[in-house]
């Protein structure tokens, strides 16, 4: 299953009214600078060859001045010269708050499946995860939410945040709808009590 | 979804012709006879046998296609070679509904032989249910097809919960235990290899049979997945399932596999799919007969507050900490005006509060006023009565009064009860009169958090 080009698999979130943080792909270090404009930023290397990026040393997180910028970007073109063709995509760096995995995935029997789980690191540790046939429906959505084990975690005074409901909501619309699209990781994606960041995106068609 | 077959002349037949009826007691034939008979089925009986002029007083016939009657059921226990040729002449004889037992199909690797009589049934329109299967059971209309000597296995009684298994042995070890509770039994179907009929079939006949209030479901995998989940989601709209789905491990689903020649699929997803469709998922075989007690008593819970009565302390607090410690329910808060009725009836030395501990020495009459004052009270939804009759004042009077309270209390009760001989016989008594009695606090408060999980579902799905 071929790796969707970043940019599309942006664009085909957006469709569905779900946004990612902002990202460009950069050719030079100057280009990530004049990206940052004095904020902070992350710089990611991506391969078809690599799809474990955090483990490969790929992603360089919360980059500030010119000469971490720089450094960061000479060392990813280090590593990518085994990984080539490579591109580096530059994302503006998300606020704090609790990451969580949200993914689709093809039953073969029952067809399209969501996930949410506790994210980031401890989606492998953990496994932590609800699923639901698509499409689902408000009510599942909430459902999921409480039922992890990490619910009190992932949501906020027991409560699902209505923003995470209807990004829930979206995703089991694109996966119901997108016949292509086989699997998808949003991951992690960064949750706050009246907000979420998509962080990473992996679509698989 | 169109309704492929109608399993309706399967499970209630004016005839039956038994197809391999032998007159050696030992062979299955013959004992699916013998339990027509000892059933008291009242409809008409032809055993087919090729060289036998008469099986067990009836008269025989060397081909269906002889009989020259209307056939509803057709059941065929004869070696699977010989399978095709019996179904054809099935067909001949317009027979609507067929029950193979024989194996010797799929599940030793002869999927060609299982085909075959697929396609026979389906020319004929004839609805078939096995290979490979212990068959049907219907304890109204006395239908029983199941090749299992009355002497080693007891009988369930009329009710109205129906038990699907696709494996013949979880199957029959069901029916023993089902026969030992109080719930009875309505529908018993065992579909084995499912070549034809299978389970969204059978859960669409159980969904519309107005004889059946609670569906057990045991599986090993799902044939159709696309027409299930469209079941699914209509099903518990109607009534509660109770599912246990063999599988969740890769070890379980192995072997699995090589016993029904049948896809198991991926655990995960199943779960899935059942929770968000409102089904009760039981991990083992235990759970699936207390969640099925627990739905056969029939009352839907309005509320989550439970009220625990007891005549030991220890008891009550036990089962306290299991409903706190549950996701969904919680200990009620009884009304000022319930502690004061109650302080009126009770002994001083009894504490008003929730665990209503009735004390060691609680006749029939503290259970009572407990359960009249529980009953009234706007906090209480759900009751749970232990009963622990070591005690002196705990005898069959209390046995009687909680089951009187039971038909007027307009709340789900339960009764835990734990103990040896006497205990077992009040135990009975209860269950027989439609108590659902659990012997411990977590089997007790797991089955009312289903009932009243499957309840919020029912609202939920209702008002979407």
């Amino acid at each position: 299953m071929p790796l969707l080009e970043y940019t599309l698999a942006k664009k085909l979130l957006e469709r569905y009214k779900i946004n990612s943080v902002e990202s460009r792909y950069v050719k030079s270090a100057h280009d990530a600078v004049v990206f940052a404009s004095g904020g902070r930023i992350v710089l990611k290397l991506l391969s078809q060859k690599a799809l474990h990026k955090t483990k490969a040393g790929l992603v360089k997180l919360d980059l500030g001045s010119e000469k971490e910028i720089a450094e960061s970007y000479d060392d990813l073109v280090r590593r990518g010269k085994a990984l080539k063709p490579y591109k580096i995509l530059a994302q503006k760096m998300a606020g704090q708050g609790v990451e969580i995995i949200i993914g689709g995935d093809t039953d073969p029997q029952f067809g399209k499946v969501l996930l949410v789980g506790l994210g980031g690191i401890y989606v492998e540790a953990f496994k932590d995860v609800q699923m639901r046939l698509c499409p689902i429906t408000k009510a599942d959505a909430e459902d999921m939410l409480g039922e992890l084990q990490s619910g009190k975690v992932v949501t906020y005074n027991g409560k699902a945040s209505g923003e995470i409901v209807s990004l829930l909501l979206k995703v089991s619309k694109l996966l119901a709808e997108r016949k292509e699209v086989k699997e998808l990781d949003l991951n992690p994606v960064i949750v706050r009590p009246d907000s979420y960041d998509v962080v990473d995106i992996r679509v698989l068609t | 979804m169109v309704q492929r077959v109608d399993l309706t002349p399967m499970m209630k037949p004016k005839s039956v012709a038994i197809i391999g009826a032998s007159r050696n007691p030992d062979k299955v034939g013959n004992v699916i006879l013998q339990n027509y008979v000892n059933a008291g089925y009242e409809g008409k009986i032809y055993p087919v046998n090729l060289k036998a002029e008469e099986v067990l007083g009836f008269k025989a016939y060397k081909k269906i296609t002889d009989v020259g009657a209307e056939i509803d059921l057709a059941v065929i226990a004869i070696p699977a070679p010989a399978v095709p040729l019996a179904l054809e002449q099935c067909g001949k004889a317009k027979v609507r509904s067929a029950v193979v037992v024989s194996g010797g199909f799929a599940e030793i690797g002869e999927t060609k032989l299982q085909d075959k009589i697929t396609e026979i049934a389906k020319k004929h329109h004839i609805a078939m249910v096995g290979p490979n299967c212990l068959g049907v059971m219907d304890t109204r209309s006395k239908v029983d097809t199941l090749f299992l000597p009355t002497k080693k296995i007891s009988k369930p009684k009329v009710g109205f919960v129906s038990f699907v298994s696709q494996s013949g042995a979880v199957g029959s070890t069901v029916l023993d235990v089902i026969a030992g509770e109080g719930f009875g039994l309505s529908k018993f179907i065992s579909y084995g290899n499912a070549a034809y009929v299978d389970e969204v079939d059978i859960l669409e006949y159980l969904m519309n049979d107005d004889e059946t209030k609670v569906i057990v479901l045991y599986l090993e995998g799902i044939k159709r997945g696309k027409e299930f989940v469209e079941l699914a989601r209509k099903i518990t709209k109607v009534k509660p399932v109770v599912v246990l789905k063999a599988g969740r491990t890769s070890a379980g689903t192995a072997a699995a596999h090589s016993h029904t020649a049948s896809l198991a699929g991926n655990y995960a997803v199943h779960e899935a799919m059942f929770r968000q469709f409102g089904f009760t998922v039981a991990n083992d075989l235990s759970e699936l007969f207390y969640y099925a007690k627990i739905f056969a008593s029939e009352t839907k819970p309005q509320g989550n507050r439970i009220a625990v009565i007891t005549n030991g302390g220890g008891a009550g607090v036990i089962t306290a900490d299991e409903i706190a410690s549950s996701r969904y329910l919680k200990v009620a808060d009884f009304e000022t005006d319930t502690k004061k009725a109650l302080r009126k009836v009770l002994p001083a030395l009894v504490n008003m509060s929730n665990p209503l501990d009735l004390a060691g020495d609680a006749d029939a009459n503290r259970y009572r006023y407990a359960l009249d004052a529980v009953g009234r009270d706007k906090n209480t939804d759900m009751v749970v009565v232990i009963i622990l009759y070591q005690t002196p004042g705990a005898d069959p009077s209390v046995t009687n009064e909680v089951v009187q309270k039971k038909i007027t209390l307009n709340k789900p009760l339960l009764v835990i009860s734990t103990g040896a001989e006497y205990t077992k016989k009040q135990v009975r008594l209860l269950e027989e009169r439609g108590v659902p009695v659990y012997e411990s606090p977590i089997a007790a408060i797991d089955s009312l958090e289903a009932l009243f999980e499957y309840a919020e579902y029912k609202k939920r799905s209702q008002s979407q």
